[in-house]
């Protein structure tokens, strides 16, 4: 017999010896090109829900930001009722609001900042000196212990005639009517994202376990069960899928942060046009494409092992 | 790497249960609409025991070794492994009746893309073995069948004599209590020949029973008073090669 203690010996990947995710797949023979096809679909699948969840917690985050804004503060109106005095008005709407808890400051806008406030639609000051102007009372509201607003509103318009208060409720509630539209969207992105990968999952593992069923039928003679053999194709497929969602992820992620440089670099510039408060990506978006990854590799693992329970039966 | 120093190294296997290890009771199979290709064929094998399985080429050698392994199910007639009928068989007892024997197919049926070492060593990892447990088993082992310098090459690298060898080496891994082998003397030289069927007295000796097919009658000749299961005609004759 001859020695060929002489040839080398094939080098084993290191990696493998500290991650086991990483192990050479021992059983499942792949087609490298199929692989590859898997991961690329799955990364532009990956990619398109991290981003539409990324757009949703944008604007999940500046929406809230801007309930939070828009509830820190409400106006009080007061309409001219004919000949009353309104500075009495004034004062009386002033001294409820004063006397509320969760009222943290009040501002009355004198009769010549109402107007200036009105100048771009009504033209310059002394043109409107005579038409009845409302005024306005700004309040600041305790954020920590917020007054119940149509209790409040209800004690200034019982009080004062004309006066109403204006809480911005249409506006928080349609905000986050938008928050909620968008939640949804990328939800169901999510959804589909998910389902596709689990079909085309399927379809790879039909074709894996076809290509691979001399082997299947070894491993069977051997001594392996139908767990075993799952558990193998499982691993593989796993493992591409987190591949996958690595890089459609990662690409996401990569874009989520530039735009994160890109904004918080403008931001002074924003608040400048009374947009402060608008929502950068953050930690939680960057968790949740981390989330998308994972989910990614689960759907794929678990589509492959139930496609080889049904479908072993039929090989053997 | 001579066979003395081979057996010196041999591992003892336990004591076995008595009780046949496979019956045959008036086994018919037939491959689709034709003839039967195996008629009425019954015998038994015993724990521990050596045989030949025999007969022309195309008489239903390997149509035979399928049936114990459970890759085909007889046409008619009973057969059972270990004791148990296996028309009752479900997956899970399949799984373990298969390994409780070893099997060396015909066309090595090694797997391309595992080394020498994990081919050998799939039996053990299959039943869920940690690599820890086992690796200094199978190396033992590669090492007795002359393979300890190509424990780390894929089977493309291996010759014929020695894929042979990796393929006895890996149905005996899991210390089998019976041992299938299809014409494993088929492909190689008789020297090697000689050489593996000492192989299989040893593997013998240490309690494993046999059952080779093969063609060869001089390869039988060599071990006095085995058995015969000698095919022809579609029917099995027992010689008990005593006389
Ligand atoms: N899968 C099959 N389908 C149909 N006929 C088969 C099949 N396998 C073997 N045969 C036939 O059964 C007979 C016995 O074959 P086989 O068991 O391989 O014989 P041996 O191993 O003794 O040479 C042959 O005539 C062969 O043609
Ligand atoms: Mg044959």
């Amino acid at each position: 017999m001859t020695d060929r203690s002489g040839i080398p010996r094939t080098p084993r990947f290191a990696l493998s010896r500290l991650v086991p995710l990483f192990q050479r797949d021992p059983m499942v023979a792949a087609d490298p090109v199929t692989d590859k096809a898997l991961i690329a679909v799955i990364a532009i699948m990956t990619f398109l829900a991290a981003m539409t969840a990324g757009a949703a917690q944008f604007t999940a985050s500046t929406t809230s930001r801007w309930q939070v804004l828009m509830a820190s503060e409400v106006t009080v109106q007061l309409k001219p009722q004919g000949s009353r005095p309104i500075e009495t008005d004034i004062v009386r709407a002033t001294d409820i609001l004063r006397g509320t808890t969760g009222v943290s400051s009040v501002k009355v806008f004198s009769r010549e900042e109402s107007s200036k406030l009105l100048e771009p639609w009504l033209g310059s000051a002394s043109a409107i000196e005579s038409l009845p102007i409302p005024r306005l009372i700004a309040v600041r509201i305790d954020a920590d212990q917020p007054p119940d607003m149509a209790a409040l509103g209800k004690a200034v318009a019982d009080s004062v005639p004309g006066a109403s208060l204006d809480d911005h409720r249409n506006w928080t509630r349609r905000l986050s009517r938008i928050s909620d539209l968008f939640l949804l969207v990328s939800l169901s992105a999510l959804v589909l994202v998910l389902t596709a990968t689990g079909l085309a999952i399927v379809f790879a593992t039909r074709g894996a376990m076809a290509g691979n069923r001399e082997i299947i039928e070894v491993l069977h003679f051997i001594g392996a069960d139908d767990r075993y053999i799952a558990t193998q194709f499982q691993r593989h497929f796993a493992v591409l899928g987190i591949r996958g969602g690595l890089i459609g992820g990662g690409a996401a992620l990569i874009l989520l942060l530039a735009l994160r440089i890109a904004g918080s670099s403008s931001v002074g510039l924003l608040d400048a046009n009374g947009l402060s408060g608008l929502a950068l990506p953050g930690s939680e978006m960057m968790a949740a494409t981390v989330l998308v990854i994972v989910l990614v590799g689960l759907v794929a693992g678990m589509a492959s092992r139930i496609t080889v329970y049904r479908t072993i039966g039929r090989l053997a | 790497m001579t066979l003395k120093k081979v057996e010196s190294s041999l591992p003892t296997f336990a004591h076995r249960p008595l009780g046949e290890l496979v019956r045959f009771e008036n086994v018919g199979l037939r491959y689709g609409v034709g003839a039967e290709t195996l008629t009425d064929v019954s015998f038994a094998i015993e724990p521990q025991s050596f045989q030949f399985l025999t007969g022309a080429s195309g008489t239903g050698k390997t149509t035979l070794l399928r049936l114990i392994m459970q890759a085909l199910k007889p046409t008619r007639g009973m057969i059972a492994l270990f004791g148990q009928d296996t028309s009752q068989l479900d997956k899970e007892g399949l799984t373990s009746l298969r390994r409780r024997m070893g099997i060396v197919f015909q066309d090595f049926r090694l797997l391309d893309h595992l080394t020498t070492y994990e081919n050998v060593a799939l039996p053990l990892k299959v039943q869920g073995r940690e690599e820890a447990t086992y690796r200094a088993e199978v190396s033992e082992l590669l090492n007795w069948v002359g393979l300890g310098d190509l424990m780390h090459v894929t089977p493309a690298v291996l010759s014929g004599g020695e894929k042979q060898r990796a393929s006895i080496a890996r149905a005996l891994v899991a210390q089998p209590e019976l041992l299938l082998a299809d014409e494993p003397t088929g492909n190689v030289d008789p020297s090697l020949a000689r050489r593996l069927l000492r192989l299989f007295v040893e593997m013998n000796r240490s309690g494993t029973a046999i059952l080779i097919a093969t063609h060869d009658l001089s390869l039988m000749d060599q071990i006095d008073g085995a058995r015969r299961l000698v095919l022809a005609d579609r029917r099995l004759h027992i010689e008990s090669g005593h006389d």
